[in-house]
C-alpha cells in the first residue's frame, strides 16, 4: 500500500487513516521518490495525488504501465478536472476521487483495489505456472494439445497428424500429467488464456 | 512802529510757527530726524532775528554787549543744524567739511564766551544811532576782536560746503532741491558777509542775518512740505493699491495675512477676516488665528511655521480650516519670513488659498484609483481562483482524514490517546494553515480605505507571500520559480497589499508568457537586490518576449495581448510604483523572454511621504524644509525558497545565480 502526495500533511493524514483501518502503507513525497524504491512484487495499491510539481501523477501512471506493473492506482485530485480524469481512467486508473476525500469513499476503494490486486496476483501466479508447464511439452505433445483443445476425437487427431490412435493416446496422457490437470475442460480454459489456440482440420 | 520792526517780528513769528509745527511732526515720527533738525534751525533763526531786533533798538553799551555775546548761541545751533540738515536730507556735502564747520563754530562759541565782550568785539565804546528805513537804529562802535576771523573762516567753509553740496544734488538730477535749498544756503552764506563788514566799520547797516536765515528756513520748509504732500499722495495711492489688492485677493479667493512677530499681531485681508469669524477691527493674535484651524492640523502647521521662522525659510503647507459657519475647508498656505538687518525674524507674510475643490477632486481621483486597483486585484485573483481553492483543499483534506482516523481509533477497544492527541494537534495546525490562506486572500480582496501611512516592507517577504498564493497555479502550469533574494534587504516604505498586487500581476503575466513553452522551459526567476538608495526587484521569464520590441507600450492603459484582458494590470502597477516614488520598466532579454524590473526607494524623504500619501489618499501636509531620514530596520533572514526545489534541483549556488543575473542572462 503506497501513498504519493507532495503535501506532507495530507500524506500523513491519509497514512494515518489507513492505519486506523488496519492497512499498512508507506508514503512518498514525489513520484520520482516512489519509483526509486518501488518493488513490483509488493502487493497492494497506490493512492496518488494528481497535481504535483515537476513529475506529476499521470506521468507516474504512464511510467508504471511501461514497467508492466499492474498496481491499481486510486487518483486523488483537488480539481476534478474532466480531461485529466478521462486521461487517468483511460490509463487504467482504478478509481478517481476528489479532495477532500471521505474515508467512506476512500477505504472501500482501497479495499477493492487491494482485493483486485490480490486476485490478479493469484491469477498471475497460476498463469506463470501454466506457462512454465507448457514450456515442458515437446513439439509433438504441443501439436496434440492444440488438437485436443479444439475438441477433436483421438481418431481425428491420428488422421490429421498421420499417427496411430495409440500414439495419440500416449501423447495425450503425457500432456495431462505434465500440465497437472484433470479434465480437458480445464486444459482448454488455461491454454486459451495463455494464447494457445486449438487447431481445426479446416485450418490445415 | 517802522516796517523794520514789523518785518523782523513777522520773520520771528513765521520761524517760530514752523519750528513748533515740525517739532510736533517729529514727535509723531521720531525716526525722521530731519524734522527735528529743521525745527531746531527754525527756532534758532527766530532767536537770531529776535536778537537782531533787540540789538537795533539797544540803548546802552551794556545792553548791546550782552546781546552780541548771546546771539552766538542760536547762531551755533543754526549753523550746526543747517549743515546736519544738508547731510541728512539732501544726502550731500563732504563729511570732513561738515565736521570742520561743527568744530570751528564750537571754537567760535568757546572763544566768544572767553573773550571780554564777544568774539566780534574786544570792547564796545559807544553806540551809534542813525536813521535807516525811517527808523532810528543802533550800531556798535568799538574795537573788533581779531578772533572774529575764525568766525569769518567758518562762514567761508559754510559757503564752500553749500556750493559743494548744491553741485552734488544738481548733478544727481534733483535740480529743484539744489536750487531751492542749496541756492538759498549759498545766498545766505554770501549775505552773511555783511556781519564782518559792519563790525570792521566798513559799512553802516543793521545786522540782518536772522532775516537771511529766515529765507533759508522758508526754502527748507517749502521742501519739507513738498515731502509731506508727496507722503499724503503716497498714502492715497497706497489706499488705492490696497483696494486693488483686496479685490484681487477676494476674487481669487486668496487670503493674505501678515504676522508681526514682535508684537504677535496679525493682519488679515478684510474678507478673510470675516470668513474666519473675526470682528471687523481689533487685534488678532497667532493663537486666535490657530484656533480657526482644524484641531488635528494645528500642531503640524505650528511646526511648519516654527521651522520657517527658525530657519528663515519659506513655508508651504496644506491644512484644514474651520470657518465661522462650522464648515471645513482645505487650505494651501505659502509664505515667507522677513528678518530685520540683524537677521532677527520680524514679520511673516503669507497667503492662503482655498483648495477644497481641488482636494476633493484629488480625493475622488485617489478613491477611483483605489477602486480600480482593487478591481484589478480581484480580477487577478479570479485568474487564480481554482488554484486558490486547491490551496485550501490541502489542509481540509488533511483535517478530514485526520478526523476520520481519530474517530476510527476511538472506536477501537484499546484507545491510543497519544495518537489521538497527535491527530488533534495536526488538525489544529492544518486549520491554522487554511486560516492563513483565507487571511491572505481576504487581505488582497478587501477594498478597505486608502492607506494613509507607509509601513516598512520587506520585499522578500512580499514576494514569498505572493508565491505562496500562487503555488498551486504554478504547479498546475508546470512553472518552476527560481528565487534570488539578497540577504539583509533594507525595508522600503509602502503599502503591502499594493506591492503584492504588483508582484502578482508581474508573475501572472510571466506565467502567461510561458504558456506556449515546453514544460522544461517554463522557468521564472525572481531577483531582489538592494542598491545604494533603492531596492530592485526583477521578474524574468523565458517566454516569447514583448511583441514589437516596444517594452514601454505594455504600461499604456488598455494595452493587452490577452483575449480577455482589460489592459489595466501593468498601467495600475505603474501607478502604484510611481506612488511609491519608484520606477517600473520592462526589457526584452537578449535570448528569450522579457524581464520586468521595479525599484523602490529605501530612505523616505518628506517629499516622498507627502507625495505618496497624496496619491494614496489625497491628503497631505508637506513642508519644504525639515527632513528626517528613516532608520532602516534589520530585515528578516531568508527562509527556504517557498516553491522549493527550483534552484536546488539545478544545483546552482546563489552566487553563481547572482552573477548570471547581473549579466541579465537568466536560467
Amino acid at each position: 500500500m503506497f501513498v504519493v502526495d507532495d503535501d506532507a500533511a495530507v500524506r500523513k493524514a491519509v497514512l494515518r487513516l489507513l492505519r486506523s483501518a488496519g492497512i499498512a502503507a508507506a508514503g512518498s513525497s514525489s513520484p520520482s521518490e516512489f519509483l526509486a524504491q518501488y518493488d513490483p512484487n509488493t502487493p497492494g495499491c497506490l493512492v496518488l495525488d494528481l497535481e504535483m510539481p515537476g513529475f506529476n501523477g499521470l506521468q507516474l501512471q504512464t511510467a508504471l504501465a511501461e514497467k508492466g506493473s499492474s498496481l491499481p492506482i486510486i487518483f486523488l485530485t483537488g480539481h476534478g478536472d474532466v480531461s485529466k480524469s478521462v486521461q487517468a481512467m483511460k490509463g487504467g486508473a482504478f478509481d478517481f476521487l476528489t479532495k477532500p476525500v471521505n474515508a467512506k469513499n476512500l477505504l472501500p476503494a482501497i479495499r477493492a483495489a487491494i482485493e483486485r490486486d490480490a486476485v490478479a496476483r493469484v491469477e498471475q501466479a497460476k498463469f506463470s505456472e501454466i506457462h512454465a508447464r507448457l514450456d515442458t511439452l515437446t513439439p509433438r505433445e504441443r501439436e496434440v494439445l492444440q488438437h485436443v483443445v479444439a475438441g477433436k476425437m483421438n481418431k481425428q487427431i491420428a488422421d490429421d497428424l498421420g499417427i496411430t490412435q495409440a500414439t495419440v493416446k500416449m501423447h495425450r496422457g503425457r500432456v495431462m500429467s505434465k500440465m497437472k490437470l484433470q479434465s480437458v475442460a480445464e486444459l482448454a480454459c488455461w491454454t486459451e488464456r495463455s494464447g494457445i489456440r486449438g487447431t481445426n482440420s479446416q485450418d490445415q | 512802529m517802522s516796517w523794520i520792526t514789523v518785518v523782523w517780528s513777522i520773520s520771528v513769528g513765521v520761524c517760530l510757527t514752523l519750528a513748533a509745527f515740525y517739532c510736533a511732526v517729529w514727535y509723531k515720527q521720531r525716526e525722521n530726524w530731519v524734522h527735528l533738525l529743521f525745527s531746531c534751525s527754525a527756532f534758532a533763526a527766530a532767536a537770531v532775528a529776535g536778537f537782531e531786533l533787540a540789538m537795533m533798538h539797544a540803548q546802552t553799551v551794556g545792553q548791546y554787549e550782552a546781546l552780541v555775546r548771546w546771539i552766538h548761541l542760536p547762531t551755533w545751533v543754526l549753523t550746526v543744524s543747517f549743515v546736519a540738515f544738508v547731510r541728512l536730507y539732501l544726502r550731500a556735502g563732504r563729511r570732513w567739511l561738515a565736521w570742520s564747520i561743527y568744530g570751528l563754530r564750537t571754537s567760535v562759541l568757546i572763544v566768544n564766551f572767553i573773550s571780554p565782550v564777544s568774539v566780534n568785539f574786544r570792547t564796545i565804546t559807544d553806540i551809534h544811532h542813525f536813521s535807516w528805513g525811517g527808523e532810528i537804529l543802533s550800531v556798535p562802535v568799538g574795537l573788533p576782536n581779531p578772533w572774529g576771523l575764525i568766525s569769518s573762516f567758518s562762514l567761508l567753509l559754510l559757503l564752500i560746503f553749500s556750493v559743494d553740496a548744491t553741485i552734488t544734488v544738481w548733478r544727481r538730477g534733483d535740480r529743484r532741491r539744489a536750487l531751492l535749498v542749496g541756492g538759498s544756503m549759498i545766498f545766505g552764506a554770501i549775505l552773511a558777509w555783511h556781519v564782518p563788514l559792519v563790525i570792521w566799520g566798513v559799512i553802516e547797516i543793521p545786522f540782518f542775518l536772522g532775516f537771511t536765515y529766515a529765507a533759508i528756513v522758508a526754502a527748507m520748509g517749502y521742501e519739507l512740505s513738498n515731502d509731506m504732500a508727496r507722503a499724503a499722495h503716497l498714502a492715497h495711492e497706497l489706499e488705492l493699491s490696497d483696494e486693488r489688492l483686496n479685490l484681487a485677493a477676494d476674487s481669487a479667493d486668496l487670503g493674505l495675512w501678515e504676522w508681526d512677530l514682535s508684537k504677535d499681531e496679525i493682519w488679515v485681508t478684510p474678507k478673510h477676516r470675516v470668513q474666519l469669524g473675526f470682528p471687523v477691527s481689533g487685534r488678532i493674535t497667532f493663537e486666535d488665528l490657530i484656533s480657526r484651524w482644524h484641531a488635528d492640523d494645528r500642531d503640524k502647521v505650528r511646526q511648519v511655521l516654527r521651522n520657517a521662522i527658525e530657519n528663515g525659510k519659506d513655508y508651504d503647507a496644506e491644512f484644514r480650516r474651520v470657518l465661522a459657519d462650522g464648515s471645513v475647508r482645505w487650505i494651501a498656505a505659502r509664505g515667507r519670513v522677513f528678518a530685520d538687518k540683524q537677521g532677527k525674524p520680524r514679520r511673516l507674510l503669507g497667503i492662503s488659498m482655498d483648495i477644497t475643490a481641488r482636494k476633493e477632486a484629488e480625493l475622488q481621483a485617489a478613491r477611483q484609483r483605489h477602486d480600480l486597483a482593487h478591481l484589478a486585484r480581484v480580477n487577478a485573483l479570479g485568474e487564480l481562483s481554482s488554484s486558490l481553492a486547491h490551496e485550501l483543499t490541502h489542509p481540509i483534506t488533511a483535517i478530514l482524514s485526520n478526523a476520520q482516523a481519530a474517530q476510527r481509533f476511538l472506536d477501537a477497544d484499546d484507545v491510543d490517546l497519544n495518537e489521538v492527541r497527535e491527530i488533534l494537534n495536526d488538525i489544529v495546525t492544518e486549520d491554522q494553515r487554511a486560516g492563513e490562506v483565507i487571511h491572505r486572500l481576504r487581505r488582497l480582496l478587501r477594498k478597505g480605505e486608502p492607506q494613509k501611512h507607509s509601513d516598512d516592507i520587506d520585499l522578500n517577504e512580499v514576494i514569498r507571500d505572493v508565491l505562496r498564493l500562487m503555488r498551486s497555479d504554478l504547479i498546475n502550469q508546470n512553472v518552476t520559480v527560481d528565487t534570488d533574494f539578497a540577504q539583509n534587504l533594507p525595508p522600503v516604505p509602502g503599502d503591502r497589499i499594493q506591492l503584492q498586487q504588483v508582484l502578482l500581476n508581474l508573475l501572472l503575466n510571466a506565467c502567461e508568457a510561458l504558456a506556449d513553452c515546453e514544460p522544461s522551459e517554463r522557468r521564472l526567476l525572481i531577483a531582489c537586490k538592494s542598491e545604494t538608495s533603492t531596492v530592485q526587484v526583477s521578474v524574468t521569464d523565458r517566454g516569447r518576449g514583448i511583441p514589437g520590441g516596444k517594452p514601454e507600450q505594455v504600461f499604456a492603459r488598455f494595452f493587452t495581448t490577452k483575449k480577455e484582458g482589460m489592459g489595466l494590470g501593468l498601467s495600475i502597477c505603474r501607478t502604484i510604483i510611481n506612488a511609491h516614488q519608484g520606477e517600473i520598466w520592462a526589457t526584452n532579454n537578449s535570448d528569450h523572454g522579457a524581464t520586468f524590473h521595479f525599484t523602490l526607494p529605501i530612505v523616505t524623504s518628506d517629499a516622498l511621504s507627502g507625495a505618496s500619501s497624496k496619491v494614496l489618499d489625497g491628503s497631505a501636509l508637506t513642508a519644504t524644509d525639515a527632513s528626517a531620514p528613516r532608520v532602516a530596520a534589520p530585515s528578516l533572514l531568508l527562509g527556504p525558497c517557498p516553491t522549493g526545489s527550483g534552484a536546488e534541483e539545478l544545483g546552482v549556488s546563489a552566487s553563481e545565480r547572482l552573477a548570471r543575473k547581473e549579466a541579465v542572462i537568466t536560467d
